[in-house]
């Protein structure tokens, strides 16, 4: 542990903590800023409060880093410390509908229902990615998710987790983050769907962003 | 991801309805992501496989589900400036210094 510890003196002018702070916090920040940031900003789907976020993250790191065990990766305990924050964070701007989503939400009833909108025959993902219009409409599925169906999917699907490191990160067995992962999936599918984008028409029409 | 399944859009077009209220849908919807991730038993896999072969609009709705994930996993996310970097980096053992 000797190597992890760090020095806490900090002074309180700020043109001399680049200079005075501990080797360690620096390669932890170094090392893993950039993750951090694209997962919160995959969180919370835009720049400042993503900035936020990460503050919290290796705010409450440096604080907890004496009493980090290793018997995890320093990448998993960072995610959890993020997952965490972004819950308290949440909780205390309020207003978020935190609803649950049932799987006969999904089931289609409508032949406009089935395929995507935006076709993306013949295309590979990061093709289909370069049309302006599926990224704003994808963003906007994925920042409609009820939060914990959210956190699950982007670090399953976004961050490339396995569902083993997604429950130890969220504290819920395999079985249950499978299951918001399916929801998530088939949440974010209906929105790319005819039914999804026939209603943000009609929302966009009424809203007058359209 | 599994790739067991090759469907090939546009060549089948799905009728609606086509019983997709029926049981068989649904238990086939339900368990869609694991057969993508590839964590269903081979007895599973093939009672999804028939249905899939019979069922033009589960077909469909399968890929529409698969390139949903494929979209996600290549989303790319914008970078983190170093003006951005060094700023937090101040702020962080700014807070911690004075909490």
């Amino acid at each position: 542990m000797a190597a992890r510890k760090k020095s806490r003196t900090v002074p309180h002018d700020d043109s001399d903590v680049a200079l005075s702070t501990s080797a360690p916090f620096d390669q932890l920040y170094r090392d893993h800023v950039d993750v951090m940031y694209r997962f919160a900003y995959r969180l919370c789907g835009e720049a400042e409060a993503a900035k936020d976020l990460v503050q919290e993250t290796f705010l409450n790191a440096y604080r907890a880093y004496d009493r980090f065990r290793g018997d995890a990766q320093i990448s998993t305990w960072l995610y959890a410390i993020a997952s965490h924050a972004c819950q308290r964070m949440r909780r205390k701007r309020k207003g978020e509908p935190e609803r649950e989503l049932s799987l006969n939400e999904f089931v289609p009833t409508s032949e406009g229902e089935f395929a995507l909108q935006i076709p993306m025959e013949g295309l590979s993902p990061q093709e289909a990615l370069e049309n302006k219009e599926l990224r704003q409409i994808l963003d906007r599925a994925i920042a409609k998710l009820p939060r914990k169906y959210r956190m699950v999917l982007v670090l399953r699907d976004m961050e490339g987790l396995s569902a083993k490191e997604v429950g130890g990160i969220l504290g819920l067995n395999e079985r249950a983050i499978k299951s918001r992962l399916h929801r998530a999936r088939l949440f974010v599918r209906k929105e790319l769907s005819g039914n999804g984008l026939a209603r943000e028409f009609h929302q966009d029409v009424a809203t007058g962003r359209r | 991801m599994a790739d067991r399944v090759r469907t090939y859009p546009g060549t089948r077009k799905p009728t609606p309805h086509q019983g997709h209220g029926k049981r068989n849908c649904v238990k086939v919807l339900e368990r869609l992501s694991a057969y993508l991730d590839d964590e269903l038993s081979g007895v599973v896999c093939e009672e999804i496989r028939a249905h899939l072969g019979d069922c033009p609009n589960c077909e469909v709705f399968l890929d529409s589900l698969r390139q949903t994930v494929q979209l996600c996993r290549h989303r790319p996310s914008p970078p983190l400036s170093k003006d951005d970097r060094a700023n937090l980096r101040r702020q962080i053992l700014k807070a911690a210094a004075t909490a």
